[in-house]
């Protein structure tokens, strides 16, 4: 196998864009990836892409990543759109990274976009309740907020966790989001208040979900012994990881537990050859809060059933031992379905650079930075784990 | 809004939501429920048609707020406010995402006894989509 580097990031800030297009926010996430490439990269030389959306709203489904290339001005790529619900662009990376393992292609994108904000309100419950097993979780009535609540009131059953540890996950990465420039949410938030905001899908309050998200992001991948030609900074994909499981989650023998990561981050742990010990920082898939503290347990960072306290004890807070989700997460930094998983790629990229956006939330004496990518309430799970070159 | 789950969707598994017909694993005996192509626990894919009793008790919950649900359960939101739903364990095993009914959400309690009856889900298209609903034994 190839070994595979990133070479430039970009990404959109997040928000709601009610003004902008979907060609107009892909453009510009490609821009400032190919920006990012600092020694420069002919836009024609991309051989492969892999575009990662869910659907927006169905007005694009045939053809999207031509058109998005389109966009991007790499027209003339072979490229294919990738949907795995929120694990879309987590699975396009996985796939733009295997490109080049196989040595089929020297220089592949993975990108990813959503643009949420332009539907009416039914039609975006229509289309965030599709990702489920539509026959039966669907007609229970319930959405994955819901859904994600009932893994919840299971782990809070099973292990005694308590609903302020799981808003703690909340509140943390909305203060984290304060610093970052591109997140949709930064205004601060205290715990007293968030665990007053109203029941969402109990035991999850408003304060424990994610939002309605516009944004685009891109990742320039290319074989890493030819990484130094456009850049002496590039990251290394030291790990790889994916995997899917039963779509429902009455179909799982535990519902605290996503099993897909279990088995995604093993494979990636693996392949690079390290262990959760290693890992001084990730990005993981908050689209409920309760969804971070599942994965603190199946990425191995904590025991199972220890996430609450391991939260309580300020390990993952930004000048914490593994800070997770120092961008905000989904819940402050934002979650255009599509975009997300790039998105993070995007996220640890600058970090092990030394290039976060302000100094302020930029992580010291970082080498292994791991990002976790969801689809539904845990069917396909993406893991990839970067390391700076030295 | 337009359908999401058409009508020959719907008839299609008509005799899992109405009737509460399991798929009985041949080479294993486990139960499938909802039905499914593939045994989970052994790959088998031949099963025979077991009748559930519709006994359960309530393995998780949630009080899903206003608006929260799909849109076609819009008009009920906008009656009753809250939907109340769970997965319900089976006596017989399986467990099985549904909508709960005749209780007040202060009374949802996991481990709770619950048995299965037929009730209106939402209608769509004027005709009346019926299935199973749960409420205390
Ligand atoms: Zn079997």
């Amino acid at each position: 196998m190839v070994d595979v580097a990133v070479i430039g990031v970009g990404q959109t800030r997040y928000g709601m864009f009610p003004e902008r297009t979907l060609k107009d926010l892909f453009h510009e996430a490609a821009i400032n990836a190919l920006n990012d490439v600092d020694k420069g990269l002919d836009p024609a030389a991309v051989e492969e892409a892999f575009i990662g959306t869910l659907s927006t709203g169905g007005a694009q489904l045939g053809n999207f990543a031509p058109l998005m290339m389109e966009a991007a001005g790499m027209v003339g790529a072979s490229a294919r759109h990738i949907e795995n619900a929120c694990a879309s662009s987590g699975f396009a990376m996985r796939d733009a990274v295997a490109a080049i393992a196989s040595g089929r292609a020297r220089i592949a994108v993975a990108g990813g976009i959503e643009k949420m904000s332009d539907l009416p309100r039914e039609k975006n419950r229509l289309w965030l309740g599709i990702s489920g097993d539509v026959e039966w979780e669907r007609l229970a009535g319930t959405n994955f907020a819901g859904i994600y609540a009932m893994m919840a009131r299971r782990h809070m059953h099973e292990y005694g966790t308590k609903k302020k540890h799981i808003t703690m996950a909340a509140v943390k990465n909305r203060n984290n989001a304060l610093a970052n420039p591109k997140a949709q949410f930064r205004a601060p938030l205290e715990i007293d208040r968030a665990m007053k905001t109203p029941n969402l899908a109990s035991p999850l309050s408003f304060s424990d979900a994610c939002g309605i998200t516009d944004g685009a992001s891109m990742v320039i991948l290319c074989r890493a012994d030819m990484a130094k030609e456009f850049t002496d900074q590039p990251v290394l994909v030291v790990g790889s990881g994916g995997a899917s499981n039963y779509v429902a989650i009455h179909d799982r023998k535990s519902m605290t537990t996503l099993e897909g990561t279990k088995r995604a981050v093993q494979q990636a742990y693996e392949m690079a050859g390290i262990s959760a010990d290693d890992i001084d920082f990730a990005e993981v898939h908050d689209c409920f809060a309760i969804a971070e503290l599942l994965a603190y347990e199946d990425l191995g960072f904590c025991k199972k059933g220890t996430a609450g306290k391991y939260i309580e004890s300020g390990a993952t807070a930004r000048d914490g031992k593994r800070p997770v989700n120092n961008s905000g997460g989904l819940i402050a930094k934002g979650h255009p379905i599509g975009s997300t998983g790039t998105g993070q790629i995007y996220e640890v990229v600058n970090q092990l650079r030394g290039r976060a956006d302000t100094a302020e939330r930029q992580l010291k004496n970082v080498r292994y930075g791991l990002t976790q990518n969801v689809g539904g309430s845990g069917a396909a799970v993406a893991v990839h784990i970067l390391k700076a070159a030295a | 809004m337009t359908s999401y789950i058409s009508l020959p969707m719907y008839s299609a598994n008509i005799d899992e939501r109405m009737r509460l017909i399991a798929g009985k694993c041949v080479s294993c005996g486990q139960l499938a429920f909802p039905q499914r192509p593939v045994c989970t626990k052994c790959g088998g894919d031949q099963f025979e048609d077991t009748l559930l009793s519709g006994d359960g008790s309530l393995y998780t919950y949630s009080v899903v707020a206003g608006n929260g649900a799909p849109s076609e359960f819009d008009d009920e939101q906008t009656m009753t406010g809250d939907v109340l739903c769970g997965v319900v364990e089976l006596k017989e095993g399986p467990r099985v995402m549904v909508r709960l009914a005749d209780m007040e959400p202060e009374e949802l309690e996991i481990g709770m006894k619950v048995r299965a009856v037929i009730r209106r889900l939402y209608d769509q298209e004027g005709i009346v989509r019926y299935g199973t609903k749960f409420v205390p034994a």
